[in-house]
């Protein structure tokens, strides 16, 4: 416990000072890097539960991030394929939220 | 390895073994970084060799820019006082630039005809990797090159196509045929 405690330490400094050179990066760099940084920094945060004992493995985020880091590095070789990644990407958000949210109706009456 | 080769088959490399680079791999590399033309000569060029394994883990964190855990990385800065002292202004503002790309061109194509993959990151923060190098004013970092093993091997991307974009004696008249 102690062991996943400093490891947690460490995630969270290091999306930090991620984060922060993202942005001052951001401010000169093409404009695709932006939403780049973001994707790359929605990655690292789906690993947040290996560090925080209190947050479960989400499965449907586990799949997105392995969708992002397959898909991520279109932005240098196929800007409209990148694009259209980070559309469906949504997409997929968005049919997941709709369908906890049912799930929680049905649960809840 | 012929060299028209080692430019179509190169690649950026994001992904890497935990292989340690060679020295006289090293070696070689620089001394073709140092094989590059420069204007006027100036050879306006510095390279930190990043091998230690904390000092590289520091620069990774702070360039967004760098994926993959490749055990090696150079840093290719120019010296901004010596450039403006030989080649005024343009040398300074302008020509450090080109001659540090040309440089790190020829690294690339070393590398990989020794068998090594590489990435050029400009994604990282200047402040932060002066602070953590030590690098004084004056040498302004300009591209990292990552060096390693590689472990995986990229498509190449789609290329703009020669037709579109070579004109012959004038902008616009196409110099090859459809």
């Amino acid at each position: 416990m102690e062991k996943k405690k400093s490891n947690g330490d460490k995630y969270l400094f290091d999306l930090a000072i991620f984060l922060a050179t993202s942005a001052s990066g951001c401010v000169e760099e093409p404009h695709l890097y932006g939403p780049f940084r973001l994707i790359d920094a929605l990655s690292r945060l789906i690993e947040l539960p290996k560090y925080a004992t209190c947050i479960k493995e989400d499965p449907f985020l586990t799949k997105m991030k392995s969708v992002i880091d397959e898909k991520k590095f279109l932005v240098v070789s196929d800007t409209e394929a990148f694009k259209a990644f980070l559309d469906s990407l949504v997409r997929e958000f968005a049919k997941e939220l709709k369908r906890r949210s049912l799930e929680r109706r049905k649960r809840t009456g | 390895m012929d060299v028209f080769e080692a430019i179509k088959n190169r690649r950026s490399v994001r992904k890497y073994k935990p292989e340690l680079v060679p020295k006289d791999l090293v070696q070689k590399i620089l001394e073709a970084a140092v094989r590059a033309p420069s204007a006027s000569n100036i050879q306006p060029w510095n390279f930190i060799v990043i091998k230690d394994r904390k000092v590289l883990d520091m620069v990774r964190k702070i360039s967004p820019g760098y994926f993959g855990d490749a055990p090696l990385a150079i840093l290719v800065c120019s010296d901004k006082e010596r450039a403006y002292k030989l080649g005024g202004e343009l040398g300074r503002d302008y020509l450090t630039v080109a001659d540090c790309a040309l440089a790190v061109q020829n690294m690339l194509l070393a590398a990989y005809a020794s068998g090594l993959g590489t990435c050029i990151v400009k994604s990282f923060s200047s402040t932060a990797i002066k602070h953590i190098l030590e690098i004084p004013d004056g040498i302004e970092p300009e591209l990292l090159v990552i060096v390693g093993y590689p472990d995986q091997s990229p498509k190449p991307p789609l290329r703009r196509p020669l037709q579109e974009i070579a004109y012959l004696n004038r902008y616009g008249e196409k110099y090859f045929e459809k």
